[in-house]
């Protein structure tokens, strides 16, 4: 076996392209899944049975069929109830999906963490309920969220790969393509897989990053808020 | 006679089958000190979750500062309350709870803030200034930027207290207020509510402190099984009960 880098290094331009993709694929769909997922997590804990029932439904469904099925179902299978979208949308849309699901129950977690009391607290000085999610629920929550919440981050990082069946030039159908035309598959797939392991570094780093913002009661008030707040230096 | 401050009408709740209130009726002056005793179970918690609505009473009528609480009434016709009309009420009932309840992402002054700028709509500073004032009040003045879970329960409570009180209140309602805490931090809360008391504000304190309550309230309700067994002076409760619950009750909590 003889590895030789030297013809796949001219490919490199190509595979970050590819990792463009990836990226796009993965911070958009995150995006959407976060956002959305934080909505169902609230209908998820809020009080009318139904909607319960129904962000119930959605995660078991969501959660309980791999992703790559949805992908197959939103671009080959859309089609015949009229819906047509390029590879890009519909992989988003799929992966939004699936993301959506997870993060739902994640955020879940960190809501209920935050103790009843806490809320009853501040309904009883008068705090409006987004108030309420906004100033008592949402500051805990993060905190408790952020472990699990990045975790699941770094696998739909990963499992954007799945992109490649519908035909999205991310990472993996690009580094194929190659390997395939080169048969310098052992280096093609080393250089993919430091791509990978680069961009979830990026990640690992922002969720330490995150991690310590979070730890306000070691270090207490910053110098801005106790001027807002005229408190003297401590 | 001035209007009630807080009234209660046959008031009842229920949890399933079990007759949480059934049937409570009383009155409380404006200024008055009403503390509520009766052992656990007796409903003391449910009744004064019942006045800012926090249990939503199964039959009967509230009302704070001659306001219908949880309903609006125009003419004949009786709505429930929406969340908004529901917070501006509660935002006039201060209450402090056993377990404190403190928000653990805040400082002790941005606790007390808290109330008055999302409800109050008071600037920061402004807040901050009259946050500052009951931190003093409340003998709290070096713990302004601690966090509580750097202060003891007994400081807690009282940031509880003053977190309340920033609110301006027509009422406020203590639902065992030292009942979590070691002896030793008994006294300096209740302290702060005898002075609370010596204010003027009108106050219902659900309570196993009997020398409190002897001290400081204007009237004693003793509570069982949902209903109000008897009510008068803390003297005559205490030295002269009418009902032998009562007696039974005091003879096994100051033994
Ligand atoms: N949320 C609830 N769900 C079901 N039952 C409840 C609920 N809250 C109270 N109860 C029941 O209602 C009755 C009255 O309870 P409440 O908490 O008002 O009593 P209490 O006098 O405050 O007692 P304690 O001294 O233990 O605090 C009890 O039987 C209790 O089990
Ligand atoms: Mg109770």
């Amino acid at each position: 076996m003889n590895i030789d880098f030297s013809t796949a290094l001219p490919y490199i331009p190509i595979l970050i392209k590819a990792a463009g993709f990836t990226i796009l694929l993965t911070l958009t769909s995150q995006f959407f899944g976060t956002v959305l997922g934080f909505f169902l997590a609230l209908g998820r804990t809020s009080r009318p049975g139904w909607l319960r029932g129904a962000v119930w439904f959605y995660v078991w469904v969501f959660r309980g069929t791999p992703m790559l099925l949805h992908l197959f179902f939103i671009y080959y299978a859309a089609p015949s109830f009229g819906l047509t979208l390029d590879a890009i949308p519909a992989a988003i849309i799929a992966m939004s999906l699936s993301s959506c699901a997870y993060n739902c129950e994640i955020i879940r977690s960190g809501l209920q963490a935050v103790h009843h009391g806490q809320v009853e607290a501040a309904r009883a000085v008068g705090m409006s309920y987004p108030r309420i999610i906004r100033r008592i629920v949402l500051p805990q929550a993060v905190r408790i969220v952020i472990p699990p919440y990045m975790s699941n981050f770094i696998t739909h990082t990963k499992n954007s790969s799945l992109a490649s069946v519908v035909t999205v030039p991310e990472i993996m159908l690009t580094a194929q393509t190659i390997a395939n035309s080169t048969y310098r598959v052992i280096e093609i797939l080393t250089l993919a897989g430091l791509l990978y392991l680069f961009l979830t570094s990026c990640l690992t780093w922002l969720q330490l990053w995150m991690e310590r913002r979070t730890t306000y009661e070691r270090r207490g008030l910053t110098a801005r808020r106790r001027r807002q707040l005229g408190l003297e230096a401590a | 006679m001035a209007p009630p401050m807080i009234g209660v009408e046959n008031l009842a709740k229920s949890f399933g089958a079990v007759r949480a209130l059934d049937g409570v009726s009383l009155s409380v002056a404006p200024g008055e000190v009403v503390c509520v005793i009766g052992p656990s179970g007796s409903g003391k918690s449910t009744l004064l979750r019942c006045i800012n609505f926090l249990e939503e009473p199964t039959e009967g009528v509230v009302r704070v500062g001659g306001r219908r609480v949880g309903f609006v009434e125009t003419g004949a016709q009786v709505r429930r309350m929406g969340g908004r009309e529901l917070a501006g009420l509660r935002a006039d009932i201060g209450m402090v709870f056993q377990l404190f309840y403190l928000w653990p992402h805040l400082t002790a002054l941005e606790n007390v803030m808290l109330g008055l700028t999302e409800v109050r709509g008071l600037s920061t500073r402004a807040a901050a200034d009259r946050a500052k004032t009951l931190m003093h009040k409340v003998g709290l003045a070096d713990k302004m930027a601690a966090f509580p879970e750097h202060l003891s329960g007994g400081q807690r409570q009282r940031v509880a207290i003053a977190r309340a009180l920033a609110m301006e209140p027509k009422v406020m309602l203590f639902d065992e207020p030292t009942s979590a805490l070691d002896p030793e931090l008994v006294g300096e809360v209740l302290q702060v509510m005898e002075q609370v008391a010596r204010d003027g504000m009108t106050m219902m304190v659900a309570t196993h402190e009997m020398g409190f309550a002897r001290r400081v309230a204007d009237r004693v309700i003793f509570m069982d099984h949902g209903r109000i067994v008897e009510s008068g002076p803390p003297d005559e409760i205490f030295d002269r009960p009418r009902e032998e619950r009562t007696q039974r009750f005091l003879d096994k909590i100051l033994s």
